[in-house]
This record gives C-alpha cells, sequence and structure tokens, in this order.
C-alpha cells in the first residue's frame, strides 16, 4: 500500500513546496525530483505485480462525503455565478442523487481501494507521461505573459491532477469513483479556464456540464447497485449475475463516453484547446480521457458478450470513423490532433467493451502507445506554437526547412501512430486478426470490424495530410535550417521517443511472432535512407514542373467538410445511441 | 529455391505483363501496338538520361516505395499472412504518398492527396476480401488458402467487389484519377526523372502482381481456375478501360462504398450465418 | 553506356508545346498519335511532363508570352533530347515573320535539331520528323545543353549542379 500512497501523496506535497521554489532552476530540481521518485514508484508496483487492498478508516469516508458535498456546491455556484441553468440543475440532480445514495449506503467489508494489475499499469502511464510533461509545462510557461505565482499555480494544477488520477484508478467503490470523478471534472474546468477570458470561460463551463452527465449517470448506476446487489463495491458489482446488473453497468459505462469525449460529447476535449497546450497534453495522453477506456476495462468482465458490451462496441467503432471524418475538416494542429485522440478513444473503448483476455491486453497496449505518441504531438505543438507562432497547418507548409527539429519530431509522433512496426499499428492489426476470428461466434462484431478497418485508413488520410503540408520543399540546393530549441523542450520530447522505440522494441519481442519482423525491414530502409544523401549529389538540381510557368505555385490542403445537414445526423444519431445504451441495458 | 527465383523475376514478370496489357489495348482500338518488350526498352532508356531530381529525399523514397513494394510480392509468394501483406502494401503507397507532397509541386500534391483518397476507396473492401478468405479458409497465411477451393460460389459478390475497386489499383479507367495524364501529368510521378523514375515504373510492374494475384487466390487449390480468373479479369479490366470515360475523385470514393464495400458486406453477413 | 544507346529511337517519349500556334500543326500532331497512325508502335508516348522526355515538339512562332516558357521547359528536359521545329512558323516565323509580336522561330532561343515544314505539317511529315530525330538522339552524349537566349546559366553550389536558374525571366535578361 506505502507505493500507491506515495502515488497519490508526492504530487500533493510537491505542490505545496513549490512555494518555496521560486527559480526556474529550483523549479526543475524539485520536479525532476517528484516525477522520477513517481515514475521509479510505478514502474516498482508495476513489476510488483501484487493485489493489494485498502479499507478506509471512518473520518476518511466522513471527509469525502464533505468534500464531495462541498465540491457540488461549488458547482451550484459555479452555475448561479455564469447564470448557466443547465450546470445549476445538474448539481442540484447530483446533490439530490448523492444525498439519496449515502441515506440508503448498506454496511459492507469490501475495500474501497484496490490496486491491482490494471491500476499499476495506469500508474505507469500517469507517471511517467504525465510526469514529463509538468517538467515540460515549466519551459512552456516561461513563455506565457503572466505573473510568476500564476504560473506556479498552473504547475501546482497539473501536479494535483495527478494525484487525484492515481487515486483514480485505484479507487473500487463508485461512490469514492463518483467523488475522484467530480474531481477531474473540477481539474479540467479550472485548467480550461485558467487563462480568464471570454472563450476559455465559455469553454470551461462547456467542459463542466457535459461532465456533469457523467456524474449523474454514476450516481445512478450507483443507486442502481445499492438496490440491486445491496453494494458499491466495483469488483462485487461486476462478480454477480442476473437481475438489473447490465442496467447497472450501462449506466456507469455511460459515464465513460462522457469522460472519454465520444460524440456527441466531442465539445469539450475540443475546447480544451484554449487552455496553455501543456493541458491539452495531459487531458489526451496520460489522464482525464483514459478514465474513459479505464473504466469500461473494469467493468469489462460484466460487459462481454452482452447485448450492452456489443453495443457499446459498436458505439465505439462510429466514434472512430466518425471522429476521423469530422476531423478531415479542421485547419488548427491541436484540433486535429484533438479528433484522432477521440477516435482513438472510441477504438479503445470498443475493443474493451468485448471483454475478452485478448481484447483487453489491447486496449493497454493502446492506450500506453496512444499516450506516448499523442503526448509527443501535443508537446511539439506546444513548442511550434512557442517558438515559431504557428497553429494552423496551413501556416505549417514547409516546417521542415524553418523547424527541422520540431517538424522530425512531428512526423515521428505521426509515423509512431500509423505505420508498422510501431505498437499502434500492431494493435489495429491484432484487433483485425482478434475481431475476425471472433466473428462466427459473434456475428454482431461485423459492424466493429467494418469500422475499424474504414476509419483507419481515413486516420491515415489525416495523418499524412498533416504530413504533407510539414515535408513539402522546393529543393534541397541547400541545406535545412538550424532550429535552436530550448533543452526544456528537447529533452522531453527526446525522452518519450526514446520511450516509444525502446517499448516497440519491447512489444516485438514479446509478440514472439516472427512475421512481424518483416516490418522492421521498411522502416530500417527510410531511417537509413539519408545515408545516400551524399551520392546523391551528383545529379542535377531542377525545379518543379508548372508547365513551364516562372511563378511559385502551392496547392492547398484538401479539406471534406461535411454538409451542416449531415453534421446535425452524425450528432443525432450519437445522441439517440448514447441513450440507447441505458435503454438496452433496462431491456436486457 | 524457385520462390526466390519468381521473386527476383517478379518485376520482369510484372513488366511482361504491362506490355501485354499495352498490345492488347492497341489491338481492341484496332491498331497494331507497342512491341511486348517495350516496357523493357523504356527502362534501358531511362537508365542512359541524365538525371534531373527535387531534392534527395523525395527520389530516395520513390526507390523505398518499390523496395517495399517488392518486399510485398515477395512476401505473397512465399504463402505469408495476407492481412500482413495488406498492410505492407500499405505502408509502400504511404511512402509514396509522402514522396509526392514532399515537393512543392502542385500536381505532385494533387496526386498525393488522391492516392490517399483512393486508399480510403479501396482498403476497407481489400481488407474485407482478406476477412472473407479467413471465414472460408480458417486461416490467414495464403499457403493454407490454397489447400481450399470453392471460393467462388461461397464469396461471389466478394469477387465482384475486387472487381470493382481492381481499376483504381492498377490505374484504369474510369478510376484513374490518381494518375490523370492528361489532367495532372501523372499525379505522384511527375517530379521523378530518369533513373529515379524507372523505380516508380517498376513499381507499377509490381501493383499488378499484387493485385491480381488476390484474383488468383479465388481458384484456390485449382490454379488452372486461378489463372483462367486472372486473364478473364486482365481482359475484362482493359475492355472496361477502353470503353469508359475518367470519374472524379469523390465519386471513386462514393461508387467504391456504396457498390463494392456493400457488395463485400453482404456477402460477408452472408458467410456469417 | 554505348549498347544502352540503341534503346533511345525503341522508346521516345514527346512533350508537345504550343508557342502560340494557330493550333492547325497541334491538331495534326493528335492525329499522328491517334489509333489511324499508331505512332505507339514506335513506342512513343505523350508524356506531357518535361522531366520524362527524349524529344520536345514545339509549334507556334514563340509570341510574347511563349519565351519564358519555352526556355523552362526546355531546360527541363533531361539531356539527351532533341528538338524537333513542326510548321513554317515555327521553323522560320512563317507568315507572322517579321510582326512585332513574335521571334521569328524557335531557333532563336534553343536549338533545333529538325525542322518541320508544312502549314499545317502533315503527320506523314511529323513521324517522318520524329524518325530523322531518332537518328540524331542516338548520337547525342549526356552534356548540357543550353538554350541561347534568356539563358540563366548553371551554378555549381557546393557539390551539386543547380539547374534552377537555367531559365531566367524576360525582365531579368539585360
Amino acid at each position: 500500500m506505502p507505493g500507491a500512497m506515495l502515488l497519490i501523496l508526492l504530487p500533493i506535497v510537491a505542490t505545496l513546496l513549490l512555494r518555496w521554489f521560486r527559480s526556474e532552476k529550483m523549479q526543475y530540481i524539485l520536479l525532476a525530483t517528484t516525477v522520477v521518485l513517481l515514475s521509479a514508484t510505478a514502474l516498482k508496483l508495476y513489476f510488483g505485480s501484487a493485489v493489494l487492498t485498502f479499507h478506509f478508516p471512518h473520518w476518511l469516508e466522513l471527509f469525502i462525503v464533505i468534500a464531495d458535498l462541498l465540491l457540488l456546491l461549488y458547482f451550484l455556484w459555479q452555475g448561479r455565478r455564469f447564470d448557466r441553468r443547465i450546470i445549476t440543475l445538474l448539481a442540484v440532480i447530483q446533490l439530490l442523487l448523492y444525498g439519496w445514495a449515502e441515506s440508503v449506503l448498506p454496511e459492507e467489508g469490501g475495500a474501497e481501494v484496490v490496486v491491482d494489475a490494471l491500476s499499476t499499469f495506469m500508474f505507469l502511464i500517469i507517471n511517467i507521461v504525465g510526469g514529463i510533461i509538468v517538467v515540460y509545462a515549466v519551459r512552456y510557461m516561461s513563455y506565457e505573459e503572466i505573473s510568476e505565482e500564476k504560473k506556479r499555480l498552473f504547475i501546482a494544477y497539473l501536479l494535483l491532477f495527478l494525484s487525484v488520477m492515481n487515486a483514480v484508478v485505484v479507487s473500487n467503490s463508485l461512490l469514492l469513483f463518483f467523488f475522484l470523478f467530480e474531481m477531474t471534472t473540477l481539474a479540467s474546468y479550472l485548467l480550461i479556464g485558467f487563462r480568464g477570458d471570454e472563450t476559455a470561460q465559455k469553454n470551461a463551463l462547456k467542459a463542466l456540464w457535459m461532465n456533469q452527465i457523467g456524474g449523474v449517470v454514476i450516481l445512478l448506476g450507483t443507486l442502481c447497485a445499492i438496490y440491486g446487489y445491496d453494494t458499491t463495491r466495483f469488483d462485487a458489482l461486476t462478480g454477480s449475475v442476473g437481475g438489473t446488473l447490465l442496467l447497472c453497468v450501462s449506466l456507469v459505462s455511460m459515464a465513460a463516453l462522457v469522460k472519454g469525449a465520444s460524440i456527441p460529447f466531442d465539445g469539450w476535449l475540443l475546447g480544451a484547446m484554449v487552455a496553455p497546450t501543456p493541458v491539452s497534453a495531459i487531458l489526451h495522453s496520460a489522464t482525464m480521457v483514459k478514465i474513459a477506456p479505464w473504466l469500461i476495462l473494469k467493468l469489462s468482465p460484466a460487459l462481454g458478450g452482452t447485448g450492452v458490451g456489443l453495443l457499446l462496441s459498436t458505439f465505439g467503432g462510429f466514434v472512430f470513423v466518425a471522429a476521423s471524418y469530422l476531423a478531415l475538416s479542421r485547419t488548427v494542429f491541436k484540433e486535429i490532433l484533438g479528433y484522432s485522440t477521440i477516435a482513438l478513444l472510441g477504438l479503445m473503448m470498443a475493443l474493451a467493451a468485448i471483454g475478452t483476455p485478448e481484447t483487453s491486453i489491447l486496449t493497454m497496449v493502446l492506450i500506453f502507445f496512444h499516450a506516448l505518441s499523442k503526448a509527443m504531438l501535443f508537446m511539439t505543438a506546444g513548442v511550434v506554437e512557442k517558438l515559431h507562432h504557428l497553429k494552423d497547418i496551413e501556416d505549417m507548409k514547409g516546417l521542415i526547412e524553418t523547424a527541422p527539429k520540431s517538424a522530425r519530431f512531428i512526423l515521428f509522433g505521426f509515423v509512431s501512430l500509423t505505420l508498422p512496426p510501431f505498437g499502434l499499428f500492431i494493435v489495429k492489426l491484432f484487433a483485425i486478426e482478434e475481431v475476425s476470428h471472433m466473428l462466427p461466434d459473434h456475428p454482431g462484431l461485423f459492424l466493429l470490424l467494418l469500422s475499424i478497418l474504414i476509419g483507419s485508413t481515413l486516420l491515415v488520410l489525416l495523418y499524412f495530410k498533416v504530413t504533407a503540408a510539414i515535408l513539402s520543399r522546393p529543393s534541397d540546393i541547400v541545406g535545412l535550417g538550424h532550429e535552436a530549441m530550448p533543452s526544456g523542450f528537447l529533452l522531453p520530447l527526446a525522452i518519450l521517443a526514446v520511450l516509444v522505440v525502446f517499448t516497440t522494441i519491447r512489444l516485438a519481442a514479446v509478440q514472439q511472432v516472427a512475421d512481424l519482423t518483416l516490418f522492421f525491414v521498411p522502416i530500417a530502409m527510410l531511417v537509413l535512407a539519408p545515408l545516400a544523401y551524399r551520392w546523391m549529389d551528383r545529379f542535377d538540381r531542377v525545379k518543379c514542373y508548372h508547365c513551364g510557368e516562372k511563378e511559385s505555385f502551392d496547392a492547398a490542403l484538401y479539406y471534406y467538410e461535411p454538409t451542416p445537414k449531415i453534421r446535425v445526423a452524425i450528432y443525432t444519431f450519437f445522441t439517440l445511441l448514447f441513450v440507447s445504451v441505458a435503454l438496452t441495458g433496462a431491456l436486457s | 529455391m524457385t520462390t526466390w527465383f519468381w521473386i527476383v523475376m517478379a518485376p520482369v514478370l510484372g513488366g511482361l505483363v504491362y506490355g501485354g496489357e499495352r498490345v492488347l489495348r492497341a489491338r481492341m482500338q484496332r491498331r497494331q501496338g507497342p512491341p511486348l518488350l517495350q516496357p523493357f526498352y523504356d527502362m534501358f532508356k531511362l537508365m542512359d538520361k541524365r538525371t534531373l531530381v527535387i531534392h534527395s529525399a523525395h527520389a530516395l523514397l520513390g526507390v523505398v516505395h518499390f523496395l517495399v513494394l517488392w518486399i510485398t510480392v515477395g512476401a505473397i509468394f512465399f504463402g505469408w499472412n495476407l492481412l500482413y501483406i495488406v498492410f505492407l502494401h500499405l505502408f509502400a503507397l504511404i511512402v509514396l504518398v509522402i514522396a509526392g507532397y514532399s515537393v512543392r509541386s502542385v500536381f505532385s500534391q494533387i496526386g498525393a492527396n488522391r492516392e490517399l483518397l483512393a486508399l480510403v476507396a479501396y482498403e476497407p473492401v481489400l481488407l474485407l476480401v482478406t476477412v472473407g478468405f479467413y471465414l472460408y479458409a480458417g486461416s490467414f497465411y495464403i499457403g493454407d488458402i490454397l489447400h481450399h477451393s470453392g471460393y467462388l460460389s461461397q464469396m461471389p459478390l466478394l469477387f465482384l467487389a475486387l472487381l470493382v475497386i481492381l481499376p483504381i489499383k492498377v490505374k484504369k479507367s474510369p478510376f484513374d484519377v490518381v494518375e490523370g495524364h492528361q489532367e495532372i501529368v501523372g499525379g505522384v510521378e511527375v517530379e521523378y526523372s530518369g533513373f529515379f523514375f524507372e523505380f516508380l515504373y517498376m513499381a507499377r510492374f509490381l501493383e499488378y502482381i499484387f493485385i491480381y494475384s488476390f484474383v488468383f487466390l479465388f481458384g484456390g487449390a485449382d490454379y488452372w481456375l486461378g489463372a483462367l480468373l486472372v486473364i478473364g479479369t486482365f481482359i475484362l479490366v482493359n475492355l472496361v478501360d477502353n470503353a469508359t470515360a475518367r470519374v472524379r475523385a469523390a465519386d471513386m470514393v462514393k461508387i467504391s462504398y456504396l457498390l463494392a464495400l456493400l457488395l463485400a458486406g453482404i456477402n460477408i453477413v452472408w458467410m456469417l450465418t | 553506356m554505348k549498347w544502352l544507346a540503341q534503346f533511345r529511337k525503341k522508346s521516345p517519349w514527346i512533350l508537345h508545346y504550343n508557342a502560340g500556334s494557330c493550333n492547325g500543326c497541334d491538331i495534326e500532331i493528335l492525329a499522328a498519335l491517334s489509333p489511324r497512325f499508331d505512332l505507339e508502335r514506335f513506342g512513343i508516348v505523350n508524356t506531357g511532363n518535361p522531366k520524362q522526355t527524349d524529344i520536345f515538339l514545339v509549334t507556334g512562332p514563340v509570341t510574347f508570352h511563349s519565351r519564358e516558357r519555352l526556355v523552362e521547359l526546355y531546360s527541363q528536359i533531361p539531356e539527351p533530347k532533341v528538338v524537333v521545329a513542326v510548321g513554317a512558323c515555327t521553323s522560320t516565323g512563317g507568315v507572322f515573320r517579321g510582326m512585332y509580336n513574335v521571334e521569328d522561330g524557335i531557333d532563336r532561343y534553343i536549338p533545333v535539331d529538325v525542322y518541320v515544314p508544312g502549314c499545317a505539317a502533315s503527320p506523314q511529315l511529323i513521324i517522318d520528323g520524329i524518325v530523322q530525330a531518332l537518328s540524331i538522339l542516338e548520337k547525342k552524349n549526356k552534356a548540357i545543353e543550353k538554350p541561347f537566349r534568356l539563358f540563366g546559366g548553371i551554378k555549381r553550389i557546393g557539390k551539386k549542379i543547380s539547374r534552377l536558374t537555367m531559365a531566367k525571366r524576360i525582365g531579368e535578361e539585360k
């Protein structure tokens, strides 16, 4: 238990210490120590692989109840303050439901906190990837024009977020999970609204009410579990059979769809782009949205093979396709990354909801590699924004010449998200294999299979459209420019890149599929191709062909904008699908 | 040993197919047409030209594209996992797309974009065909797939779907929008010349072998049936090429999804029930 | 590479450029490529791309606006290459000779290997011209050929040869 305790408490301690660490150097020392300690603990727990349980003492339970009430009242106040009726309404509903749940709470023995293999795996991502992002944020914030006090506050928020996330993934009680879920909602509300301007405020409030829907369905699920099975424990609930089990599980898993920003709730995650980039990085890669696949994985013993599980799988598959499609109309780099996160989260939830051991492992591998690659991409987006003042992919044309280092990190990020032999590719490959394998017994999975096939090609189209903008060069008669990247940016990015390569090799070694080695050959060719550059000097350099014109031409990128009608149809369809999850749960 | 021989000879074999196709098309238009070995004459000539490049990365990516395609075709001859082969082929195409995008040439960029659109159009169908083979034969390995027979009776709609997307892959009318010789000057290949254009030229030969080997698989254990299917498809594709006009890129995706994907989907669902 | 040179005439690819022609010769060139005359039986392909071209077919007397493009296209064709001037205007200026707005033939700008007479040149003559050009093509070497005017020079930057500035803009000439 001390390990998990350390993970939760250490970020809080570091937050408190941050007051006295005023210079940048001191902050780096403090944060680096914290992150190294966190990562080491996470690694130790991961390889320790013992299941630990912990039962809360009475005072701690009381503390959580009070904190929960305060939190909901804070939301209520925010709703009143900004005159948003929906936030007020949802806060009142949650207060009522929470009071009801607390009043009928059964006496039970099971542990509130369980550290199992899934939790230790999530620790790895949260602490290593999240930690790297926190360290990166120091340099990023030094470019912001705000007071030193506020910069430290920002770092403190990020650290607290890590602490809350570490607590989320070990919670085994539905009510404790509800509290922590609301805490992450609070964290995202504060971080998105950090800049304090009008759009930031608007998007923060949007994130707030959307996430509150998640809180409501968790409470409904909790009540269902209390009345049906006399329990609020995850393991007791997923271990039960018959009755209204599917209704309870489907209600709780709807919270995952909200947190995972599945369409129709994609608005809040896209709105998070107004915050400083480390927020996007940490929301998209290590924390927050990863609650969604984690929750489905946690519930997967009860979901596997049921109608609700199938519906969730199909839902995830559809989100994978629709989000990839919607991304094709975007021009802002971070929004494109955001939609691809939503798409891949859909795939994660789809695989998790199938509920076999194989698909669970695939989901975990997907979560891991997605966290690494997305963190790298978002951090690079931040670097490009701060050093070169570019946000739009149309402006990023020829980035390889002006900013070769950033461009290479972006390219590596995209390659690791799509091409063999990297993790995400392997997962998609095995997912297709696995689903085709299950198809004769579960014909319902056909729609998921189709979604994976179409969605992954759409994502290829998306990523390489952006690559296009970055790579294009008129000639190489003069070499690439030099980009001075501060080590506060370069080091975290380099560490992530090394991690991607290292874990990919490890994954391939673990898989022990000899066939996969053939996938290393093409990537080796691409890596070795620059060796031939010197030999290429013998060939004449010439201009691009533009029908003999002397003017320089440039092709714009392609965008595929859905018509308003199609957009409305997509959102209506997904809203109906979202509601039907609960209906399916109630009917089966 | 013979497998290795065929792998080495694959570009030559593809070149003969391509040469034969040019003759066939000429005869369909009642003209004499070039000699059968014309592709090889072109190759030798290109070897003797001064080579112009835009930049090194662009030229070398063309070579990598060819090499990866060659590996893909080699994997087919070795009876490898069909699913992996499709993805390896995808890799090869992405290399080409990156190459097309890496220059500031309008034609090359439009070509690369259309290449991606074509990918979106045919890739799901190709993968569904692969899944169809798996459902019938119980294995993704080509070696195992070739042990069974009777694919045509079980997967007739999948075969039709493959026929619909085949012109996209071999860049024939009505789906030659990717290349569009009079319109976008060959698309991705526009900035290649001499020595490096040769690799793109040979890559085209390998594409023929890649896609026609899917047709061949429908024959299963009956190799003669497979050969007959390949020849029949070959003639049909060229007939359609001579008789149709080019459709627009967006329509290509629509036709592929509304027709080919639907046919393939119906067939898979039918196989499952 | 003597042995490879024999394949030049087995696979000549052509680029057709209209330097202000009345379209008469252009239509005849297309007629020569059509199934009736079937130029493809000699392995000829109309590429439309200078970078993969061996034979440069030019029509028209070179109008003001086409000068830059003529030289630019010419300098983008990799050697060995031959230029065929198709029609009277292209060879000498034809009926436009001496007018203020045309240049009296392309040989003021780029070296021409074969002149095909006729207004318009018939497909048979064009085919004959191309065949003549092929025997010249076979004897050429790979040295860089330069345009006569609007030539900006070949630069050597580092170890690379740059042909980026081989063709100039009209205003830059003096």
